[in-house]
């Protein structure tokens, strides 16, 4: 702290010490406690609490569909009907327009009385909507907020399962890419001249200012059953397409694991690479002149020197598959095996559960957390080896 | 454990435009000392790289123990290198490091363990097997690499200027055990080195290279006292040189009017009278001499410009003219080698060397 205030003097170190608080505070420490503490508060949702909140979300959609029809009418009466692809015509009823209420047809008049009766009914609307919550506000208060573990232990058998097969297919993941990776990184950190190290880190790194979302898509378009391989199979004379033939790739795990092997592959390559080139090239050749076969080289010299950023490469990669949700959502389109992210995605905003999504999410980090703690003990890997 | 000779008939190296190693022959012979001399970048390092294999000469081969070697990986040749930073392995132990070309030999770990137990007390190592190389001195890692490289049995050791990292008193140490241990095994050493006294003290024979060449073989002795070239003359030892233009040359003794007059030596190659010329002579076998001794040759005038107290030796510098000569006295104690001003030095012809003009090395 003094050796910031005398570099920095008094005003910018407040500022820096002032953000870095807020970052901690407001984007690490009160997220996770909040989600935390509500992954052990089991929302009970008796029968009337769960009408009223669906009731409650009807009648805000009602009042937004009202909003709409409100704006179609004045707009209706203010501007001659022009054929503009924003301004939705009455001869041509625009997709994005939501159907016609029942109180009226979709004519575009000024029609003075239809708007009155558009605003009683959503005066009305709003009135219900302020006397639910006011009903809604006193179930909560009698339901006094306990905490317990029921959105853990209430986890379905099918849940736990997927629970643990997206351990297991995240740890796939990790090992596919690291086998993928280590041949790469070595190859490039042993690359005598700069010219082919800068070739290599351009084809690696160029293809990574692309959107995550796009090169999944594009794996979909190489995968599917209509797609780029099947044709360069069918090419090839090896099925037919146009009967009907070809492999669908897409919706199995090992599309979804070849996706996230790409997707990942940088987060393996740069650690390992890093390793790798602090190796000293002439314990290789020592090595070598030894008598050692390539196989004992990498097994005896280079593997565990480039332990600590394997073991890098692997928490991340491990990490980041283990809670992937693009991957599987996009690739797998629920046809093949769930991954866990996607049941915390579904309690969160198909069941609307937060609750219980945050437990199952709160599962899933600590048991990231665990399995790589365990992981690194088994290779004897420390957290210091890792910070170098 | 026996020494292989080695021979290179006609090896080059070229990398692109460049050529590292000019086509080269050498005979190396089977158990002995060899050192390869010469300052950085004159190829000794491509030519050891050549015969380990990890470089494939250009042209010409190499054959070991009559056999040749075109072809045939570093892993798989009759020698071991051991390289200048040591390269130890640095996360196996020592005893594992040793053993590491058993181990890529198949060998049993029992059968490791027992040969690596031998190879450390070769190097008088025993009971540190089980210590990592960081936990070694300089001088004991320098061991462990040699009885690692001694482990897979070779029949050549090749060895880069593996003394460079070590203090002098370790060096020299190192030197007398180096020798040692290559008298025991038996196996040919090429030593690759820059420093012209571990090519002497340690050598049966000496190659000097310069810029891809090799300028001459033989002896420490031969190197030394009948230099081939001016560059060999001028990297190996010190020497005072004097230019001048050959007066005359008879029975293979050269007389050369320099401007100090004209000095008499031993002619090394076809000189003629007239030819441009350079004169040698070690600093160690100049004298004072009186004024009035009554020899005329080889006798120079000049002024004492300081006197350097080396231990055993002191040195002399004076200046005559635009020459400087270096006087390399044994002490004889109680400083009877003071002298300043005016001083005539002389030294006998047999000492001095004349050749014709040519590369000499920087200082």
């Amino acid at each position: 702290m003094n050796e910031l205030v005398r570099t920095y003097g008094r005003g910018l170190t407040s500022v820096f010490v002032l953000l870095t608080a807020a970052w901690v505070l407001g984007l690490i420490v009160v997220p996770q406690l909040r989600m935390i503490e509500r992954a052990f508060i089991v929302d009970q949702r008796g029968d009337e609490a769960a009408l009223v909140a669906t009731e409650i979300e009807r009648a805000y959609a009602r009042v937004f569909a009202i909003d709409q029809d409100l704006l179609r009418a004045a707009d209706g009466a203010a501007a001659p009907p022009a054929p503009s692809p924003f301004t939705p015509s009455p001869t041509a009823p625009s997709p994005f327009a939501p159907s016609p209420s029942a109180g009226g047809s979709a004519g575009g008049s000024g029609d003075p009385g239809r708007i009155a009766g558009l605003e009683a009914e959503k005066a009305e609307a709003r009135a219900r909507i302020v006397e639910l919550e006011a009903r809604e506000a006193e179930i909560q208060a009698a339901d006094r907020t306990t905490y317990a573990l029921g959105n853990f232990t209430g986890m379905s058998r099918i849940h736990a399962w997927i629970f643990v097969s997206t351990l297991f297919y995240a740890l796939c993941v990790t090992v596919l890419s690291f086998l993928a990776c280590y041949p790469v990184a070595y190859a490039v950190a042993t690359a005598r001249r700069g010219e082919r190290v800068a070739l290599l880190m351009l084809g690696l790194v160029i293809p990574y200012a692309i959107n995550e979302l796009l090169r999944i898509f594009s794996w979909v378009m190489i995968l599917e059953k209509q797609g780029i391989l099947n044709g360069v199979l069918d090419a090839l004379g090896l099925i037919d397409m146009a009967a009907g033939e070809g492999v669908r790739f897409v919706a199995s795990n090992g599309a979804v694991f070849v996706v996230m092997v790409y997707a990942y592959i940088l987060f393996m390559v740069f650690p390992i690479y890093n390793t790798i080139e602090t190796l000293d090239r002439n314990q290789i050749e020592a090595a070598r002149d030894l008598g050692a076969s390539a196989w004992r080289i990498h097994w005896r010299v280079v593997l565990p020197h480039a332990k600590p950023g394997i073991a890098v490469g692997a928490v991340m990669t491990f990490m980041l598959s283990a809670g992937s949700i693009a991957a599987p959502e996009i690739v797998g389109r629920g046809l093949h095996p769930d991954w866990f992210s996607q049941v915390i995605y579904r309690r969160f905003f198909e069941s609307s559960n937060w609750n219980q999504g945050s437990a199952y999410a709160l599962v899933l980090l600590v048991a990231c957390v665990v399995f790589v703690l365990v992981v690194m003990k088994l290779f004897r890997v420390g957290i210091r080896d890792i910070a170098k | 454990m026996d020494g292989n000779d080695v021979a290179l008939t006609g090896v080059s190296m070229r990398f692109g435009d460049f050529t590292a190693v000019h086509p080269t022959d050498l005979t190396i012979g089977p158990g002995e000392f060899f050192s390869i001399l010469g300052p950085s970048g004159c190829g000794k390092t491509t030519i050891l790289r050549m015969i380990s294999g990890f470089l494939d000469p250009s042209s010409g081969d190499i054959a070991i123990g009559g056999r040749s070697m075109a072809g045939i990986g570093p892993n798989r040749r009759p020698t071991a290198l051991i390289f200048q930073n040591l390269a130890l392995f640095p996360l196996m132990t020592v005893w594992e490091n040793v053993a590491f070309g058993l181990e890529a030999r198949g060998v049993a770990l029992a059968e490791r363990k027992r040969r690596a137990d031998e190879l450390l007390a070769l190097v008088a190592l025993d009971g540190q097997g089980g210590k990592k190389p960081t936990e070694l001195s300089g001088g004991q890692r320098q061991r462990v690499a040699v009885a690692r490289a001694l482990a897979v049995e070779p029949a050549v050791l090749l060895l880069d200027e593996p003394l460079s990292a070590l203090d002098l008193k370790l060096r020299q140490h190192m030197r007398a055990e180096l020798k040692d241990i290559q008298r025991r095994t038996g196996v040919t050493f090429i030593y690759i080195t820059h420093d012209q006294g571990e090519a002497l003290t340690m050598s049966d024979r000496i190659a000097v290279m310069n810029a891809g060449r090799v300028e001459q073989v033989g002896t420490g002795d031969d190197i030394y006292d009948t230099p081939a070239s001016p560059f060999v003359a001028t990297f190996v030892g010190e020497q005072n040189m004097f230019q001048g233009r050959v007066a005359s040359v008879s029975g293979g003794t050269a007389v050369v009017d320099t401007p100090l007059g004209p000095l008499h030596g031993v002619a090394r190659g076809g000189l003629a009278a007239g030819d441009q010329a350079l004169v040698f002579v070690r600093p160690e076998r100049v004298g004072l001499v009186e004024a009035d001794d009554g020899e005329a040759v080889n006798r120079v005038d000049a002024e004492v410009e300081r006197r350097d107290l080396e231990g055993s030796f002191v040195n002399l510098f004076l200046r005559a003219g635009e020459q400087r000569i270096s006087v390399h006295l044994t002490n004889a104690g109680t400083g009877r080698d003071v002298v300043s001003g005016r001083r005539r030095i002389g030294f006998r012809p047999t000492d001095a060397v004349v050749m014709g003009v040519g590369e000499v090395a920087r200082e």
